[in-house]
């Protein structure tokens, strides 16, 4: 689909009279069909409400601190015994994220595992921005390790920690964590259109 | 005189019936009726006599070829170094170069068994005069026999390094046994005088120390069998649960079982290899029934004082009248958590059940004991049951009942091959034995001139000693109160005129006993804390107004001695230098006393403990060095318990159930310096593993108050300041 | 499936189900018992050991990953003739109580040196993390300085070796 600039400020304005409204009443981006009738402002809306549904889940939020401590749980409390970022954001000198963590779940110890665990860049700290804040540092080459959008295309859709977040495995106790609310099928075409479309964060 | 006994021909027996050694009087108002009497001085005094068996021979010694001895402990290892102080104690009775020497676990087949068990900080002290007398005894064997043998006159042989020598022969000790079937026993020697000694009151090296260092397979969890399988057991994770039957379809398809074995009271499984085991394990399904859904809050509302039924421990004039009218009345209440024992090798065993006998590998405090619930389930003779104790994984008075032993035997029973079975982390976390939670209430008023007039303790503590089949089941009925619950519960200022501590006792629904040093560790918190409430009240310094209320006895002055020493060492200041504040706490338990100073710092609200002082009185260290490994561990994990450790009860579920969540103190949070003075106030040894643990919370607490004028009166320490800011 | 094991610079083929943990395989079917069981959650360190030289928890890293990789156990560290300075320094300094937990921390020790061969107290108190219940911290830390120096003492002592 072709866009103008100006076709673009419009849907802008747009979304910001109805920012209030959605804010308060974010739709279940889960359950929510995509509706191919609707206004491509819309479409626009909910594909960007999909992606940062899933990067603000706990499953990759617990990975992109703002303060150097990994999180666990859905309660994103601090990494027990005190891990932090450490050396090139994979933990300590000589106890680091690969002391435990493997490129795979382990099922009998319930400690998760993907290739290249480790936590997002110091640049990429989410913890504690809203929505928008989180998409422009995610857009910013300044703090997105200079990527561009097909890089983060490729990112967000094919290396393997992210889509980790799909396969998270059990906990200690033996329970399947929990899922981000977007399939991954979904966040994927998500990502592809919203790029497609031109990466548009709402707000602006 | 002697006489000939017939022993064996490379082993040699000593007979046993070496008599019990003194009891100190525990003068309290509880002990008046003579039976609570002979019952609390198993428990409570440093004099826990040796209960051996003492009337069929008994293996305490064996010389090798290679000239060595090896003492059969009746005492296990499970860190505390009881095996380098017998071995240094054994040693210098024996005449013997301390490498000569091999400490071993006593099997209970071989008779040396200690009916109580290894606990209580009793082990070095019960053992000070039988052992030394056994070894000199068996010195005096030999020398008669090396006379003999070497057709020399008995009094002008030397003894020395394993060696007997005349003027111109030597033997060894291994060549004098040799061929012997009968020796002549002497009586008892006379043991040399101290300043003879070559190995006691000297800091040797931990007899164990290269075993631990290079991982040698010593521990429960490493011993094997030929031909052995792994059993798993399914516990319920709730509070009260009891087992009423399984349904065990799906698991006996899992790969590798070789057998389900479904019992009365448990289902377990036994396949080839431990995963499996657990993998089957986890397909069982079970009924349960009676499980109680509790809280945390719960509990609580129960351990309160004015609850369950109150027992006076201590009285002295007559506090309660006096503290009855509310003028000046000063008034605290305390709480300490439910604490977990968290040792680091899991509860288990190893089992082998044969037609009509039973081994069993396993790291027990209780040898005796395990042989004898064994024996009772399996229905075999006790004798036909051989506990063959191993180095424990740590005990803190988790092992001192281990039933799980019963759960291996009958799996191996069940397979007739033998089995290893282990609690998982999680099974340890929910179904350990609990230090119970506490409430205390102090009251006291002070003079004008500072002196307390009167001072009462209550204290409402689940049970300790109640319930532990360590216990005689008459104690209950006759004490009345649970006498490990109330350890460190007296008040030890023996100048206030009146004073008087009572215990509460409350059952609680899940099991909660012994936990290194028993009540010690909460009960001090509570009445040291609020000494120190006292004390600036008083507006006296905290060292001097312990002093002033110590009474001149005996036991008064070594208390007074370890609290100087402690204050000088420590450079003790009642002010905050360069953002730390020192904290300062004293405590007796089973007669050491034993004061600390903790240099504290609170930044961003995080408590910082970084130098701690301790100066403590044992009586003699037969091993000064590991008198000071016990007060730095202890002292740690006094720290770790009282600033972070708490175990929760969420809908009828002990949580949480690994280490990380259950907090403890990790490398980090230990003191950079730990400075110990021991004190030497008796010329034989007391109690040393436990003592320490008493006073550390206290002295934190106490530190935490000067740096931030918050009063921390609920353990853990950290949590209750969180909650405050 | 067969895994090529190598352990303690040993090889050992081993039939064995490759996600089982290879801490029960170090354990059960070679019989190294020095590895120990604490957790089971890669929570306490007690089953720490070295793959390719790097500390790893063996109780959560399924054999698999160890293949083609050298394995060291704390019964490959050193011999009692010619302990490592890291069992040397843990005997110096009398560390051990009840000894379950220390062959974990010796082998965390062992990694900790091959990075930072002079650790400060702060580098020990970030990569130092396993637990210890009879809470031997305070000789443990006196024994990591004592093993750096020892360690170093070997280096130098290689070095002019080597010069003559």
């Amino acid at each position: 689909m072709l866009r103008t600039i100006t076709g673009l400020a419009v849907i802008i304005g747009i979304l910001l009279l109805v920012l209030s409204v959605t804010a308060k009443n974010r739709p279940n981006t889960f359950e929510h069909s995509l509706d191919v009738q609707k206004e491509s402002y819309s479409v626009e809306h909910e594909d960007f409400d999909r992606i940062i549904d899933v990067l603000t889940h706990q499953r990759c939020l617990n990975c992109h601190p703002s303060d150097n401590v990994p999180k666990q749980g859905d309660n994103a409390h601090p990494h027990y015994f005190g891990m932090k970022r450490g050396n090139n954001d994979k933990g300590f000198e000589a106890t680091s994220c690969t002391t435990c963590h493997q490129s795979e779940n382990n099922a009998y110890s319930g400690v998760p595992g993907a290739p290249h665990w480790s936590l997002a860049p110091a640049s990429m700290g989410w913890e504690g921005l809203s929505r928008i804040e989180i998409a422009k540092k995610l857009l910013d080459k300044t703090s997105n390790g200079d990527r561009t959008h097909e890089e983060l295309i490729t990112h967000l859709t094919e290396d393997e920690l992210v889509l980790w977040a799909w396969d998270p495995g059990v906990d200690a106790n033996g329970k399947e964590r929990t899922l981000p609310p977007v399939s991954k099928e979904r966040f994927k075409e998500a990502v592809i259109r919203w790029f497609g479309n031109g990466a548009i964060i709402p707000s602006e | 005189m002697t006489g000939k006994k017939k022993v064996s021909r490379r082993k040699f027996l000593i007979r046993g019936g070496i008599g019990t050694i003194g009891v100190l009087a525990v003068g309290t108002y509880l002990f008046r009726n003579p039976i609570r009497r002979k019952i609390v001085k198993v428990i409570n005094t440093v004099e826990t006599p040796y209960q051996g068996n003492t009337d069929n021979p008994i293996i305490w010694f064996e010389i090798t070829k290679d000239n060595k001895v090896v003492l059969h402990s009746p005492k296990v290892e499970m860190g505390q170094g009881t095996f380098t102080s017998l071995a240094q104690m054994a040693a210098d009775e024996l005449e013997i170069d301390i490498n000569q020497i091999n400490v071993v676990h006593a099997e209970s087949s071989s008779g040396n068994m200690d009916s109580f068990a290894t606990g209580g900080s009793t082990s070095v002290s019960a053992l000070w005069v039988p052992l030394r007398e056994l070894a000199a005894t068996m010195r005096e064997m030999i020398r008669i026999e090396a006379a003999s043998k070497m057709q020399e006159d008995v009094v002008t042989l030397k003894l020395s390094n394993g060696i007997v020598s005349s003027a111109n022969k030597s033997m060894t000790y291994a060549e004098v046994a040799t061929g012997v079937s009968e020796w002549d026993i002497p009586d008892t020697p006379e043991l040399k005088p101290l300043s003879e000694y070559k190995y006691i009151g000297k800091p040797i090296a931990r007899v164990d120390l290269v075993d631990k260092v290079f991982g040698a397979p010593i521990f429960g969890m490493d011993a094997t069998m030929p031909d052995m399988l792994y059993g798993a057991v399914v516990r319920s994770s709730k509070i009260g649960a009891k087992f009423i039957g399984a349904d065990v379809s799906k698991a006996e398809k899992m790969p590798g079982v070789v057998k389900i074995v479904v019992e009365e009271d448990f289902v377990g499984v036994v396949a080839h290899s431990m995963i499996q085991a657990e993998n089957a394990k986890s397909q069982i399904e079970v009924q349960w029934e009676g499980q109680k859904e509790l809280n945390t809050d719960d509990i609580k509302e129960m351990i309160t004082v004015g609850k369950g039924t109150p027992y006076v421990i201590q009285k002295v004039g007559n506090a309660e009248e006096i503290l009855e009218d509310g003028e000046n009345l000063i008034v605290s209440e305390y709480w300490s958590p439910i604490g977990a024992h968290a040792q680091m090798e899991p509860c288990g065993a190893v089992a082998h059940v044969e037609k009509d006998k039973a081994t069993i590998m396993i790291s027990t405090q209780v040898v005796a004991i395990t042989r004898n619930e064994i024996a009772e389930r399996l229905n075999l003779e006790r004798d036909k049951v051989n506990i063959i104790p191993t180095f424990l994984g740590g005990g803190f008075g988790r092992r001192l009942h281990t039933p799980n032993a019963i759960q291996a035997a009958v799996l191996s029973k069940a397979v007739e091959r033998p089995v290893k079975c282990f609690f998982t982390r999680k099974e340890e976390f929910q179904n350990d034995t609990f230090r119970p939670p506490t409430h205390h209430i102090l009251k006291a008023k002070l003079s004008r001139e500072g002196k307390i007039e009167a001072m009462e303790h209550n204290v409402s503590s689940g049970d300790v000693a109640f319930g532990s089949p360590m216990m005689p089941r008459i104690a209950e009925p006759i004490l009345g109160a649970d006498l490990g619950a109330w350890r460190g519960g007296l008040i030890q200022y023996g100048a206030i005129p009146n004073f008087s501590a009572i215990s509460w006792r409350v059952k609680l629904p899940f099991a909660t006993s012994w936990w290194r040093s028993l009540g010690l560790l909460a009960n001090t918190f509570a009445i040291e804390s609020f000494m120190d409430e006292l004390a600036i009240k008083a507006g006296i310094d905290p060292v001097e107004f312990r002093l002033t209320q110590i009474q001149d006895d005996e036991k008064g002055r070594r208390l007074k001695e370890v609290i100087k020493a402690v204050a000088d060492k420590a450079g003790y200041k009642d002010r905050i230098i360069d953002g730390r504040a020192m904290g300062f706490a004293v405590s007796t338990d089973v007669n050491t006393p034993c004061a600390e100073i903790a240099e504290v710092s609170v930044l961003n609200n995080v408590i910082k403990v970084h130098n701690v002082t301790c100066a403590m009185d044992p009586g003699l260290a037969v091993n000064p060095d590991q008198v000071k490994a016990q007060c730095e561990g202890a002292i740690i994990m006094g720290l770790s318990a009282s600033v972070f450790e708490k175990m929760e009860v969420e809908n009828g579920e002990l949580t949480p159930t690994i280490y990380g969540p259950y907090k403890m103190a990790l490398m980090k949070h230990a003191p950079k310096e730990i400075d110990v003075v021991l004190l030497q106030g008796t010329d034989y040894p007391g109690a040393v593993g436990e003592p320490p643990l008493g006073p550390i919370g206290a002295a934190i607490a106490n530190a935490v108050f000067r740096l931030t004028g918050k009063r921390l009166r609920e353990m853990p320490l950290q949590a209750n300041l969180d909650k405050q800011s | 499936m067969e895994i090529s094991l190598k352990v303690n610079g040993e090889l050992y083929p081993i039939e064995v189900d490759p996600e089982t943990p290879l801490l029960w395989v170090i354990r059960d079917v070679l019989d190294l018992k020095g590895t120990k069981f604490g957790c089971g959650k890669a929570a306490c360190g007690a089953c720490t050991l070295l793959v390719d030289g790097n500390s790893v928890r063996s109780c959560s890293f399924a054999v698999k990953f160890a293949e083609g990789k050298e394995v060291t156990t704390i019964e490959g560290l050193g011999t009692k003739e010619n302990p490592h300075p890291v069992q040397q320094a843990w005997i110096e300094e009398v560390v051990p109580q009840c000894g379950y937990c220390q062959p974990g921390f010796m082998m965390a020790t062992v990694a900790l040196l091959k990075n930072i061969p002079n650790p400060t107290d702060d580098d020990i108190d970030r990569n130092i993390i396993n637990v210890c219940r009879c809470a031997t911290y305070y000789r443990m830390r006196k024994a990591i300085h004592r093993a750096s120096e020892l360690s170093q003492q070997e280096t130098d002592k290689r070095v002019e070796n080597n010069k003559v």
